[in-house]
């Protein structure tokens, strides 16, 4: 039980980090396909 | 008479080079600067646009914001890669996952759980290391977020959506898309893992096509001798190892879209990514059945990383002899039954 919950502590915590690394390099949509003349 | 004639040819010759001219700009304005069919041109014929839509082409007008792929009016492989997913997989899942539950509960019910026939000895020995349940709880977890919410993805809208409402179906497909991208890295990390730790174990050999021919010991009660992994554990190994690289692979080039590749390579990475995926899930169905319910004993071996000597001599019957030769004869005496390996 201890390694399960360990595992399922290691996963989250490597999700939360790929989360951060990818909001930090894809911008949203309306940003990335927009021109700089729109106003967001 | 000469000068009126000169005067007559040069009138002429103007004349045919206007024409000329008269008749070619149009053509050209008919195309875009990359040879595509401009649509908006005022002289378009519409045979010119059924010539431009045949074999994957496609018709593109123009765009002044950043995005030119927006630019694209209509591209035909669209509909069928939209036909696809709306249709083909959605049979292809249906049948896979569907089936496999229907072979299970069938199964079972004439089969019936594999027994330990033995019964259980009172002596353990080591299965799994900690590691090793790590990894693997890690993926399987993994794993099974992703199943879920890859298949809201296909099953979601019609089956799920009519249910709940429109509001919470969006809800929750936001935060199962989430999960399903983030997880996504422990899972490609587990694969990673697994790949490694277990490879050596893993590859085929005699043993495994004379465990085949007795049926595993699965059909019958027959118990044909393996090492630490059988036929069907390699089976399940290899499908986890290249199903999960060929998923990590297709996914991220979803995930990153139009960074390594066009609209027909992500439609392509999209079709391999969904069949994989549903195979995949229809397979581990499988592994989690004779992992849990369908085999006596098995679970223990992942759930608490020991299994009874009895289980092992049944199952893996080389593996227990390489292992009593590694440690001695005594070593599985030295572990009490509720005693886990960690």
């Amino acid at each position: 039980m201890k390694t399960f919950l360990l595992a399922c502590v290691a996963a989250i915590v490597i999700a939360t980090a790929a989360g951060f690394a990818l909001n930090a390099v894809q911008k949203p949509a309306e940003q990335a396909y927009s021109t700089t003349g729109v106003r967001l | 008479m000469a000068r009126c004639l000169a005067r007559a040819r040069f009138i002429i010759g103007a004349w045919v080079i206007l024409l000329a001219l008269a008749i070619a700009l149009p053509a050209s304005a008919q195309r875009n600067p990359d040879g595509s069919v401009n649509p908006t041109a005022s002289a378009v014929k519409e045979q010119q646009l059924l010539n431009a839509l045949q074999s994957g082409g496609s018709i593109s007008g123009r765009v002044s914001i950043p995005d030119q792929k927006s630019a694209n009016l209509i591209h035909p492989a669209g509909r069928d890669w939209r036909q696809f997913h709306e249709v083909t997989l959605r049979w292809i899942g249906a049948i896979a996952v569907l089936g496999m539950l229907i072979i299970l509960v069938a199964f079972y019910l004439v089969r019936g759980q594999v027994k330990l026939e033995s019964g259980y000895s009172g002596r353990r020995i080591v299965r799994f290391n900690a590691f090793e349940r790590f990894v693997h709880w890690m993926t399987a977890t993994c794993f099974i977020i992703l199943a879920l919410s890859g298949l809201n993805i296909t099953f979601g809208k019609p089956l799920l959506m009519p249910l709940i409402g429109e509001g919470a179906f969006a809800a929750w497909s936001q935060w199962a898309k989430y999960a399903h991208n983030y997880l996504s890295f422990p899972f490609a990390i587990g694969v990673f893992c697994i790949l490694l730790m277990w490879i050596a174990g893993n590859i085929p050999n005699k043993v495994d096509v004379e465990w085949l021919k007795r049926g595993g010991g699965i059909v019958g009660h027959d118990h044909p001798p393996a090492y630490r992994f059988n036929a069907g554990q390699k089976m399940i190994y290899w499908i986890v190892v290249i199903g999960g690289t060929a998923v990590a692979v297709s996914g991220y080039l979803l995930m990153f879209p139009f960074y390594a590749t066009g609209i027909e390579g992500m439609q392509l990475a999209q079709t391999v990514h969904a069949i994989i995926a549903v195979l995949f899930v229809a397979a581990m169905l499988g592994h989690i059945y004779i992992g849990t319910i369908g085999m006596e004993g098995a679970f223990e071996a992942m759930g608490e990383g020991t299994v009874d000597v009895n289980w092992a001599k049944e199952h893996h019957a080389l593996w227990l002899e390489q292992e009593m030769a590694r440690t001695g004869p005594n070593e599985s005496q030295r572990q009490p039954m509720a005693t886990p390996a960690e």
